[in-house]
């Protein structure tokens, strides 16, 4: 088992080093450049052009950049400079990453809590009224584009006279020291994006958990143990939903990576000071080290993601080995 | 409790007696016919900043948030009138020019206090300009302004109070500069030369990590904290050097929150939940707002001509790869049909919500160096504008679209901005009235932010576009002029070296007379001179059409009615803040 862990870690670097090379040459490949943005500027003179690509060392073939930044990585742990910010790519990222992981964490666990329970329940009812509605409401929640519904829920808190129209407090709050006053103001804000990213995780989750139990409701071994006579709830819980629940723990694995991407569009329209909206801005201004910083960490949390789906897998279902 | 009352309204009166306002402090006063009134003191304005500013630095980074948020920091000699947008002193008190335009003599206003106690002078004045203003390396310096000549402008301190600056020769448009931010020396010299930097040292000064007790300057506001990504705070500045009209010191807000709102939609709703006390809206969010205000929405919508704000043009590249379309553009009578079928009118109803009038020719018409050059702007004629291309031999093919001399169909790529709310349909109504007289437009959309490099890169045939308008004409030079490092619509013009001769063989008579027109103006030190030069360039820009002008936009702001004194401000322009003004009621 350790082996094996081990080997998967050593497997990651040369995929990471794969990877940080293609998005550095997509980068490369994306019309226009950091400093285009700034040629209307009455300061923005040609020497000053040439002085700042100096600076950044953009003058530089792009191989010579990428071997400088992979350089910088492995010698000194430094992960580039932010042409935009002004300051290590790091400590920006470190800035933001506290309120990611915070909504990140909290949106993946609402999700599950609601849709395991939900695909269970629609599962063992299949043609029930309840189920019914639930399916109903799931279809329109994979249908639905996250930050559409955040955009109805602002203009319905909005038409209700609400101010918690974005952001996760009020301007008062923010900054300001912990207390109850501020943490009911954030519950206020908050309930906002969970239900927005939620809706759709929750949705797809429920369908899949749904589709999962009901086939392995349909087998031999569940007929078997209903007529040697078990419960119905060992039935279900010990022989049914552990084998049905195995593919949702390598797709929970493949849902770490959307700490970063798949919830920009519902940050920058709720005004969410998390990692999505700054990927963001990095593309559109070709902030060429923030792009490959956080598209390199997102990988890595996509593999780090499936290593540990594979180590949930073992753990939970006796059958898989790894030698 | 009484008696102490008393005892406070006796040493107020004492106080007020003893220390009068200081003669060193501007009042400012004049402004009745803007609305302004006398406010009172207190209170706190939430607006809002589009993003993260990148660090506090103004001279370390070309941001537009940094420079909303610097505006309420710093000052600089001189700034700008709010109604005529004339200069008039701010930290200088007064100044002279020499006869022969060389020699300006700067007289600082005394009694000035940075935001932490220290004096302002002269020093500070002489450290900002010769140790980040023209250091090339400081990445949002101007080195290139305080270049005269190919020779440095020199930067003196007289005395105390007194700063002189030597030109190589004269350059009017030398004042308009002296608007930029001066920097407290006793902060700053650690990371310039003169401190023993070096010079690239300058930029990191003051990042977005730094104790905001640093963060100083002589503004109406100093810096009291920031939530990276969220909000900066802002806090009155007790010793700013402004008082209102009846002697009351400025700024009337005791606070200024900057909260940051990428999204425009989620601007105006925190706008309309009243997190929000001021907004700049774009004329395609007017009528919502407006209609709302009717509706007894406790806010007011205000649309106003302004100065600034760029008027969008279409541009033909006279140098297309095409050969024949390079030819064609090149013809003054193909862009004089192109002007005829533009619907401006259509446009600045359609587009701009009618908040927009027609356009100057590279100054804008509230400006005092407007020339009124609408006579030449024609009227919107479809069959002039067909019976003109007739008239250039491009005859009309079998399936409706106009043919080339080579038998190929005249069409061309139009492109546009696609983030925008303005470039679309722009674009569309462009296309669509010249499909009617044969021409064949095909779109294409881009990044706005990559408008200008691809017109620099010379990649495109025809590209709509805008650019700022300035209070002066010779700090939009490097558009206007031929061979300019912005003129992309003629890059043939260009220097074959970078800061050289410009290409005189590749420029049109009328290029040339507009060349000379510049470089005179650029030395003409005689104001009504240098008016009647740029007045016969907007005449020559409107005749010819380097570019076709299409609408001047008004500026559309909101505001909640708990605020008074609100003027329109932009926001990015450095000298011309009138927010000090803004009060509680």
């Amino acid at each position: 088992m350790l082996w094996f862990v081990a080997r998967r870690v050593l497997l990651m670097v040369p995929a990471l080093l794969a990877i940080s090379a293609l998005v550095f040459a997509v980068i490369q490949l994306q019309p226009g450049g950091f400093l285009t943005q700034y040629l209307e500027d009455p300061r923005f003179s040609p020497q000053t052009v040439e002085t700042i690509k100096r600076q950044f060392g953009l003058d530089q073939p792009p191989h010579i950049q990428y071997l400088r930044w992979i350089q910088g990585i492995v010698t000194r742990g430094d992960f580039g400079y932010s042409f935009l910010n002004g300051r290590p790519v790091g400590s920006l990222i470190w800035e933001r990453l506290g309120w990611t992981v915070f909504l990140a964490v909290l949106t993946i666990a609402c999700t599950w809590l609601i849709a395991i329970p939900l695909g269970i329940y629609t599962a063992l009812r299949p043609r029930g009224t309840a189920a019914t509605i639930v399916n109903l409401v799931s279809y329109l929640g994979q249908a639905m584009p996250d930050f559409l519904l955040a955009l109805l829920l602002i203009a319905l808190v909005l038409s209700r006279g609400g101010a918690n129209v974005g952001g996760l407090f009020s301007p008062d709050y923010i900054g300001a020291p912990w207390n109850w006053a501020r943490l009911r103001d954030m519950v206020a804000h908050l309930w906002i994006p969970i239900a927005a990213i939620s809706l759709e995780g929750v949705a797809g989750l429920m369908r899949q958990m749904r589709a999962q139990l009901l086939d392995v409701l349909g087998a031999d071994y569940v007929r078997t143990a209903r007529a040697k006579g078990a419960p119905e709830r060992t039935v279900v819980w010990k022989h049914a939903v552990r084998n049905a629940i195995n593919p949702l723990i390598s797709l929970a694995g493949l849902s770490l990576p959307t700490l970063i991407s798949s919830t920009i569009l519902v940050s920058i329209v709720l005004n969410l000071p998390t990692i999505g909206p700054f990927l963001y801005d990095s593309l559109l201004n070709k902030d060429q080290y923030v792009v490959t910083t956080l598209l390199l960490f997102s990988s890595l949390l996509l593999m780090v993601g499936n290593l540990l789906a594979d180590l949930a897998l073992a753990w939970m279902d006796p059958r898989i080995r790894y030698q | 409790m009484r008696r102490l009352a008393w005892l406070w309204i006796f040493v107020v009166a004492v106080v007020g007696l003893v220390l009068p306002v200081s003669a060193a402090d501007k009042p400012v006063r004049g402004y009745e016919s803007l609305g302004v009134v006398a406010g009172k003191q207190g209170g706190r304005l939430t607006m809002i900043l589009g993003d993260s500013p990148p660090s506090f630095f103004y001279y370390g980074v070309i941001d537009s948030n940094l420079q909303a948020l610097s505006q309420h920091l710093y000052d600089g000699l001189v700034e700008y009138n709010y109604r005529t947008y004339e200069l008039e002193p701010a930290l200088a008190e007064k100044w002279t020019i020499s006869k022969d335009g060389r020699l300006y003599t700067f007289y600082l206003r005394r009694d000035v206090k940075w935001q932490d106690g220290r004096d302002f002078t002269a020093d500070d004045v002489v450290f900002t300009f010769d140790q980040i203003v023209t250091n090339p390396e400081a990445r949002a310096g101007d080195a290139g302004a305080f270049m005269v000549g190919g020779q440095r402008v020199r930067f003196e301190k007289v005395d105390t109070y007194t700063v002189r600056l030597t030109l190589p020769r004269a350059a009017p448009a030398t004042l308009q500069y002296m608007r930029l931010y001066i920097m407290p020396k006793h902060k700053l010299l650690p990371h310039s030369v003169e401190g023993g930097a070096k010079p690239v040292d300058i930029n990191s000064a003051w990042p977005t990590t730094v104790d905001p007790r640093e963060v100083i300057g002589t503004g109406p506001f100093r810096l009291q904290a920031y939530v990276p990504g969220q909000k900066v705070t802002l806090v009155r500045n007790p010793r700013y050097w402004k008082t209102d009209a009846g002697g009351m010191r400025l700024p009337y807000l005791n606070q200024i929150e900057l909260l940051i709102v990428r999204d425009p939609e989620q601007q105006v709703a925190q706008f309309l939940a009243g997190n929000v006390g001021q907004l700049n809206l774009s004329g395609a969010q007017f009528p919502d707002l407006k209609s709302r205000q009717q509706a007894g929405a406790p806010f007011k919508v205000i649309s106003s001509r302004t100065l600034f704000g760029s008027p969008p043009h279409l541009a033909f590249n006279f140098d297309a790869r095409n050969p024949e379309l390079a030819r064609l553009f090149s013809d003054l009578r193909w862009r004089q049909a192109m002007q005829m079928a533009v619907n401006r009118q259509r446009i600045i109803d359609d587009v701009y919500n009618g908040l927009a009038e027609l356009p100057g020719h590279g100054v804008a018409p509230i400006s005092s160096w407007y020339f009124d050059t609408r006579s030449f702007l024609g009227k919107f004629d479809l069959q002039g504008a067909a019976r003109a291309l007739d008239e250039l031999g491009l005859r009309t093919g079998p399936d409706g679209v106009r043919q080339l001399q080579s038998g190929r169909p005249l069409e061309f790529t139009l492109t546009y901005g696609t983030d925008s709310a303005v470039w679309p349909p722009i674009a569309t109504i462009l296309q669509n009235d010249l499909k009617q007289i044969g021409v064949k437009v095909n779109l294409q959309g881009i990044l706005s932010r990559t408008l200008l490099s691809t017109g620099l890169s010379g990649n495109y045939e025809a590209l709509l576009l805008a650019f700022g308008d300035q209070p002066d004409p010779e700090l939009r030079k490097p558009i206007w002029q031929p061979g300019g490092a912005l003129y992309y619509w003629h890059r043939t013009t260009q220097p074959a070296t970078p800061g050289g001769e410009p290409n005189f063989a590749a420029m049109q008579p009328w290029e040339r007379q507009v060349y000379d027109i510049w470089e005179t103006g650029g030395t003409t030190v005689s104001r009504p001179q240098r008016k009647a030069l740029y007045d016969k360039w907007q005449v020559l820009f409107a005749q010819n059409l380097p570019v076709i002008m299409i609408a001047k936009p008004m500026a559309v702001g909101a505001i909640q009615n708990r605020y008074g004194n609100y003027l329109y401000s932009l926001g990015v322009i450095p000298g011309y803040n009138p927010v000090p003004l803004i009060f509680q009621k």
